[in-house]
């Protein structure tokens, strides 16, 4: 964030700021991304104060970022428009599963603990609720669309998980694999490693979930 | 620039941010392309060399010349240095990548006495042998500058030459010289004996130390070229020395994370324990049009929110108010906030404040340090007691409802009475503002140990025995322990001891390091890493007794080690300041 903030003042072009003794660049990330996932593309929106041509936005802004980040598109709404934090409502993620040697988990292990999650009526996530110091229980299991193996890699496994989120609750990606490495017996999944990428953003749109791409 | 080898090592430790470079306005330029090579060294972790703005001048100045390249490499902590022992692999520069010994020199920056252990291990760390005999053309030049530099006595035997006083403009013209003189082919005593003829440049190894009666008792100089004192260098004009406007932005968060540019050099205010008041001298200013120019480029290559407007007092800078507006009214729009650190405890200094903060209202910090009238008279510290209360009541008026007070205790003449006055200065001024109706009153206060300094005034006296340091912070936990809107934090006392100890330090201290080192001393100024049992351990090993340096009493006749270091001030001038704080004179001292 402060690497995008500086690189974004660094451009001249004209953003707008925050109100308040602490004025801040408006950029709204659609879904900040969970500390440890990876994701080879953010969705943002920047607020200017008068209109700016897209392609100068992208040259002028491509020349401030350092290497390893790229501006692949830019693309104008009106400020009536909803947020896009506002209309995220799931991320789709992909995790690789390894234990605790590096070596890939056996499709079977996994798709045991797959079949036992969701075959639970309820998954209750802890939640502490401010002020009143006591933790709350969510019941996540709804917030799971999808949970499944990859079909096209049976190999070297990879678990699909398409996931309630945005503002009005989600579920984060780890604690999904915590429950589902709990599944194992013996607390043979204790010793699970993974890496997760976040592949995909979803909206809702005419009631049903569709990725959010270029152009939305 | 980072190998497959390095990133393994990479994945392995903390904040890797800290090794890999390649920041916004970093300067890579080809090994090959210029006439020499130099990698700036910090002896201390990324995140404070990095806000240390000594690092940047230098960073640029070089980097401007088309001959000359200038890379960096900090201290690797702990975890870093492990993997780098286990890999064997070299400690490098930032930049290119490449291991120290692939550059011409190796330059540290000497900021605190308690980075010295770091300097050793980085040294080693790249395969560079330690001391200055050992090595030959196969390896770098060392040499030091910054604070340090004006007593490096107890560093001496591991560097080449030390370059004393501000560098932006010498460094660049001390490289050329080597370029010339390697061109000539000349061997490497011959080179250091040549470059010592340069205003700044000290060469220890042309001096031989003599005691008498186990005490330092002047120099004999080895080499009959070499100067009998060696002259600080400094920037006659700001305005037309070099300044970074496009200084490397790091990725990680550092201690001073903000773009900084400084409004003057040198402080007029001489209280009598700061070096910095005196080795700085004399006040230069950089104008306002300049200030004005630079800030606006900084923003703009940088991207930062905040700007810094540095100096040692900055509320000293003439015009300063008619200074921010022109900066407000240059940076209007960006979002920019500025900060004067360093204000000087007066109502001046709070209006200021107030026009900076522009509603924002977190907490003013002051350093009165010392809370007798007396004593601050003592140490030249010129502010009374009605402009402290003054000065607060002013802030409270404007909305602040905290303040962080800076105090010293172990001041010459400092009796217990003056550090119960810290503890009934705040109690009063809680009490003065509850009579106002104002019940939520706080103070942070932070006490430090007073270490007498080479070339301050105070250069004579001895340091407050350890015991009685601790004594007296007693006296402040004691009293402070009743007052919970008091957030209360000091010094400790054997780290203060260590620093005293090197700060007026001779060539004998150098052994004394190396063991220290030997015995896993690192980072000393980090409490976490800080062993005062290996430094005890190191002591006995060598037989020297560290109070014997620490809390020695010099008399105005005795030869001192630094005494061929010319920092711009006679001795006369400082042996008056002196006297002047022993009358409690109310005298100005030394100004400008």
């Amino acid at each position: 964030m402060r690497l995008l903030q500086r690189a974004l003042r660094r451009s001249g072009l004209p953003f707008a700021y925050s109100q308040g003794y602490n004025p801040r660049l408006r950029l709204n990330l659609a879904l900040p991304l969970p500390l440890g996932v990876t994701a080879d593309r953010e969705y943002g929106e920047l607020y200017l104060t008068e209109q700016v041509d897209p392609t100068q936005l992208i040259s002028s802004l491509s020349a401030q970022l350092p290497a390893g980040l790229e501006l692949l598109g830019v693309f104008e709404v009106t400020a009536e428009s909803p947020s896009l934090a506002a209309l995220v409502a799931a991320a789709r993620y992909r995790a690789k599963l390894k234990n605790a040697k590096g070596n890939g988990l056996e499709v079977v292990q996994i798709e045991r603990a797959v079949n036992k999650l969701m075959a639970a009526e309820e998954i209750l996530m802890p939640r502490n609720v401010k002020k009143k110091k006591q933790i709350s229980h969510t019941n996540i299991r709804p917030y799971i669309f999808e949970l499944q193996l990859d079909p096209d890699l049976l190999v070297a496994p990879e678990l699909v998980m398409l996931l309630k989120a945005g503002s009005d609750g989600g579920v984060s990606p780890f604690f999904l694999l915590h429950q589902l490495a709990a599944c194992e017996p013996d607390g043979g999944g204790e010793t699970w490693q993974w890496s997760v990428e976040r592949e995909s953003l979803y909206l809702i749109s005419n009631g049903a979930l569709v990725p959010l791409t270029e152009g939305v | 620039m980072v190998d497959l080898k390095l990133e393994t090592i990479l994945n392995k430790v903390q904040k890797p941010g800290r090794y890999i470079g390649n920041e916004w306005n970093s300067c890579l330029k080809e090994h090959d392309q210029v006439k020499l090579r130099m990698v700036l060294a910090f002896p201390d972790l990324y995140e404070v060399g990095m806000s240390n703005q000594g690092i940047k001048i230098l960073y640029d100045s070089v980097n401007k010349d088309g001959d000359l390249l200038i890379e960096r490499v900090f201290a690797p902590a702990a975890d870093m240095e492990e993997e780098l022992r286990q890999e064997g692999y070299p400690l490098f520069a930032l930049e290119s990548g490449k291991p120290l010994n692939a550059f011409d020199i190796v330059g540290f920056s000497l900021q605190y006495e308690l980075s010295y252990t770091n300097v050793l291990n980085m040294l080693d760390l790249a395969g560079i042998p330690l001391y200055s005999k050992l090595r030959d053309h196969n390896h770098p030049l060392i040499i030091g500058g910054g604070p340090c530099s004006f007593n490096p006595e107890p560093l001496a035997p591991f560097f080449d030459l030390f370059l004393l006083g501000e560098a932006e403009e010498a460094l660049p013209l001390l490289l050329k010289e080597i370029i010339v003189n390697k061109q000539n082919g000349l061997a490497r005593e011959e080179l250091l004996v040549q470059l010592s003829r340069l205003k700044g440049v000290y060469v220890p190894s042309l001096y031989n130390p003599l005691y008498s009666a186990g005490r330092f008792s002047g120099f004999e100089k080895l080499v009959k070229q070499a100067p009998d004192a060696i002259e600080k260098n400094f920037v006659e004009d700001l305005d037309s020395a070099p300044y970074p406007t496009a200084p490397i932005v790091p990725y990680i968060q550092t201690a001073h994370d903000r773009a900084v540019v400084e409004i003057f050099r040198g402080c007029s205010r001489g209280c009598r324990f700061c070096q910095a008041g005196y080795i700085f001298k004399p006040v230069r200013r950089r104008s306002s049009e300049k200030i004005v120019e630079t800030a606006r480029d900084l923003i703009a290559s940088t991207g930062y929110d905040e700007l810094s407007l540095s100096s040692l007092s900055s509320s000293d800078y003439p015009g300063v108010d008619e200074l921010i507006n022109r900066l407000d009214e240059a940076l209007a729009g960006k979002g920019v906030r500025c900060s004067l650190p360093s204000l000087r405890l007066d109502s001046y200094a709070v209006t200021l404040a107030e026009k900076l903060h522009q509603g924002r209202r977190s907490s003013l910090t002051f350093a009165p340090e010392a809370a007798t009238e007396r004593l601050r008279k003592v140490i030249g510290k010129r502010i009374s007691e009605d402009e402290i209360y003054q000065a607060l009541t002013d802030a409270v008026a404007a909305g602040w409802q905290g303040f962080k007070l800076y105090f010293m205790i172990g001041l010459p003449t400092e009796e217990d009475a003056d550090v119960e006055a810290i503890v009934e200065l705040c109690r009063e001024l809680r009490q003065h503002f509850r009579r106002q109706g104002r019940h939520n009153i706080r103070f942070a206060i932070s006490v430090a140990n007073f270490v007498p300094k080479a070339h301050s005034p105070f250069q004579w006296e001895p340091q407050l025995s350890m015991p009685s340091v601790i004594r007296r912070q007693q006296i402040l936990i004691e009293g402070f322990r009743k007052m919970p809107w008091v957030e209360f934090s000091w010094h400790d006392a054997e780290t203060s001891f260590l620093e005293a100890v090197f700060a007026r330090g001779d060539r004998r201290l150098a052994l004394l390091l190396e063991k220290a080192w030997q015995l896993g001393c690192r980072f000393d100024a980090w409490s976490e890493y800080f062993s005062y049992s290996r430094w005890q351990q190191a002591f006995e090993a060598l037989g020297i007794n560290p109070e014997d340096y620490a809390n020695r009493s010099y008399s105005f006749g005795d030869p001192l080690p630094w005494d061929h270091l010319n920092c711009g001030v006679e001795k006369e001038a400082l042996v008056k300041e002196h006297r002047l704080a022993f009358n409690e004179s109310d005298e100005q001292g030394c100004e400008e």
